[in-house]
């Protein structure tokens, strides 16, 4: 029932304030404090151990839409909610027009529902309706470059949601259900039926292209960089994760640790190279949101339950500070008028106090300094690690995440005396205050024992060595430029990486 | 038999659709593209999960064995969802025709990539 309510509200609120004009974002207020009430009770009741599944509508298990909640989605739901308060903190004073609360709310309830719902093609029209929200979001200021890098968007997520699509008709004439728990019983009863790969790589295809994968998202980029700065964050902590946690979901179902390994280093290191030769700040953000999924995918491919956690915690974890980082570094480019990294540098004294402690805050969080949000997650997530390949690929990935956020270093250096407005302290001071109570807040979703098994000196070590590293490489590779093929983040070229990418993952899935 | 002459040509049209997306590249067709990957999706899902042999499932008399229904309603939500993107993405095209005056997807890539390139 509340799980039910929780998106329901959303639609209506968002509804509702096509009427309110620019009154709508008190409604917005509205709408916070009830999903606040709401996900208070369900995680009561879950902690309580109250079965929370439903099936919708009261039809027969086969056919009607299951809900279930669970512990993937009640901390993905809480960042949600999170993320959704400090961007209506962030825009608080922005007098942005109705149309946008409408986008936010239905983007958010969508995200809620697709956090905890069980049924593959409700999760299909989720994340069509994430899609729309998403592109209109990001066209929102209508300016030209966004409106293309949101068209390319379209297209691409289309093409995927066709795979996906195909995916659900070859599940379904095979096993004539299209819930995920009852799928799994399926599979499990014969895991070695020939249709099995065909159906996993269009529905793992397809959701790929969402959840911000190399090879499948080259649509990401531009469009996380070419956004308003309250809409990146959504799309980079709330959007991208919908499709990650489909995946998730999803390996529930089929055999996919190998695939997701791969796909993880892949997206990992190529993000982290793309990262490290970009001087576009907002790209440099948006590079390292693929190469810090891939680490969410590794985390989930290897397969124990301490790392599975542990990718769960980091996808709140990098949710919190890559909505942060793309909030202050939103503002130091409006403050500036570019996003090119010498000109911050060069004007960088007409940047806020407010805005580069966030910076700050929110490196401290994603290169991994204890105690805060990423160590705190990465040393869940690497105990549970076994292979020493898979150990050594997260290792890189940190590294490269030190080296390429060390170029942000110079913009912190001086004092300034520009202040920013309160509602965008404010906002800056929830995210931060979240990634530095990281620890605590992860403590009520990692069990004690995996939390003091994962505390021990080795993850110190390896924290302190990759920033190290990270440094020296940045000092090594600074006023070198080296060009990565730029021709990929086109619609043609993406197009045939999908086709391509779901091929990769069929033979993985068929051959391996 | 008739289920997978549809499931062949869905797959065909699927080829043309993804075809039409990489080599085109005028918007507008690319959209048709799209448009016509989305349609032999929905062609495949009809053909595919009619899994019992029976006329379209409406119950009047005379009629005893249906298809299943349940795939029916579900390209239904699909075919309205493909048509409001087919709809907004029409709209921003309108929108970069009218600043760049061309539908050529190259061209524009490349003028939105230059006002990137000023700002450094």
């Amino acid at each position: 029932m509340e799980l039910v309510l929780l998106p329901l509200i959303r639609f209506a609120i968002g509804a509702l304030s096509m009427g309110v004009g620019r009154r709508s974002r008190f409604l917005a207020v509205l709408a916070h404090l009830c999903d606040a009430a709401l996900l208070a009770r369900i995680a009561l009741l879950l902690a309580r151990g109250t079965a929370l599944d439903a099936t919708l509508g009261g039809w027969a298990d086969r056919v009607g839409i299951g809900f279930s909640g669970d512990l993937i989605g009640l901390p993905i739901a809480a960042l949600i909610w999170g993320l959704a308060v400090a961007v209506s903190l962030h825009t608080w004073k922005d007098e942005l027009r109705a149309y946008f609360y409408v986008l936010l709310h239905f983007l958010i309830g969508a995200a809620y529902a697709m956090v905890f719902t069980e049924d593959l093609f409700n999760a299909y029209v989720i994340l069509e309706l994430l899609t729309l929200a998403s592109f209109l979001l990001v066209g929102y200021e209508r300016k030209p470059r966004q409106i293309w890098a949101s068209l390319r968007y379209l297209f691409l997520c289309s093409v995927g949601m066709s795979l996906f699509l195909l995916g659900i008709a070859v599940v379904y004439y095979h096993t004539g259900t299209l819930n995920l728990s009852a799928l799994a019983a399926h599979v499990a009863r014969a895991p070695a039926a020939p249709w099995i790969p065909l159906a996993a790589a269009l529905l793992v295809g397809g959701v790929a292209v969402k959840a911000g994968i190399f090879l499948f998202s080259l649509w990401l980029p531009a469009a996380h960089a070419r956004a308003m700065p309250a809409v990146s964050a959504l799309l980079s902590g709330v959007v991208i994760k919908m499709g990650v946690v489909e995946l998730f979901r999803l390996a529930g179902v089929f055999p996919l640790d190998l695939t997701f390994t791969v796909l993880g280093a892949a997206t990992g290191l190529l993000g982290m190279l793309y990262a490290l030769q970009t001087y576009d700040m907002k790209k440099l953000l948006a590079f390292s949101t693929l190469s810090q999924i891939g680490y969410l995918l590794i985390g989930f491919g290897a397969g124990s339950q301490a790392s599975r956690l542990g990718a769960l915690d980091y996808a709140v974890a990098h949710g919190l500070f890559k909505a942060l980082l793309f909030l202050a570094v939103g503002q130091a480019v409006a403050c500036v008028g570019s996003p090119d990294l010498r000109a911050l540098t060069l004007n960088r004294r007409t940047i806020p106090r407010g805005t580069r402690i966030a910076i700050a805050v929110g490196i401290l969080g994603i290169v991994g300094i204890p105690p805060f949000a990423g160590f705190a997650a990465k040393a869940v997530l690497e105990s549970g690690v076994h292979s020493l390949f898979v150990h050594a690929m997260v290792a890189l990935i940190s590294v490269g995440t030190a080296a390429s956020f060390s170029k942000l270093l110079p913009l912190l250096s001086v004092r300034s005396a520009a202040r920013c407005r309160g509602a965008t302290v404010s906002a800056y001071a929830w995210l931060g205050g979240g990634i530095a109570l990281f620890l605590p807040l992860s403590a009520t979703l990692v069990p004690r024992s995996i939390l003091s098994a994962s505390w021990h000196w080795p993850a110190y070590l390896e924290a302190g060595l990759a920033l190290a590293l990270g440094y020296g490489i940045h000092r090594i590779l600074r006023g070198r430029s080296f060009r990565l093929p730029q021709r990929v983040f086109r619609v043609e070229e993406g197009t045939l990486a999908v086709v391509a990418g779901v091929l990769i993952v069929f033979s993985l899935l068929r051959f391996a | 038999m008739g289920a997978f002459h549809g499931v062949t040509i869905a797959i065909v049209l699927f080829g043309i659709g993804v075809l039409g997306l990489v080599i085109r590249k005028d918007l507008v067709i690319k959209l048709l593209a799209l448009g016509l990957t989305n349609s032999a999706t929905i062609l495949c899902l009809v053909s595919l999960d009619s899994r019992t042999p029976g006329a379209a499932p409406i119950l009047v008399p005379g009629v005893e064995a249906i298809v299943d229904p349940l795939p029916q309603a579900i390209v239904l939500s699909a075919i309205v969802i493909n048509f409001a993107i087919l709809a907004l993405a029409l709209v921003f095209v309108m929108l970069l025709v009218e600043r760049y005056h061309t539908t050529d997807s190259a061209r524009i890539e490349r003028e939105t990539n230059a006002e990137e390139e000023t700002w450094s």
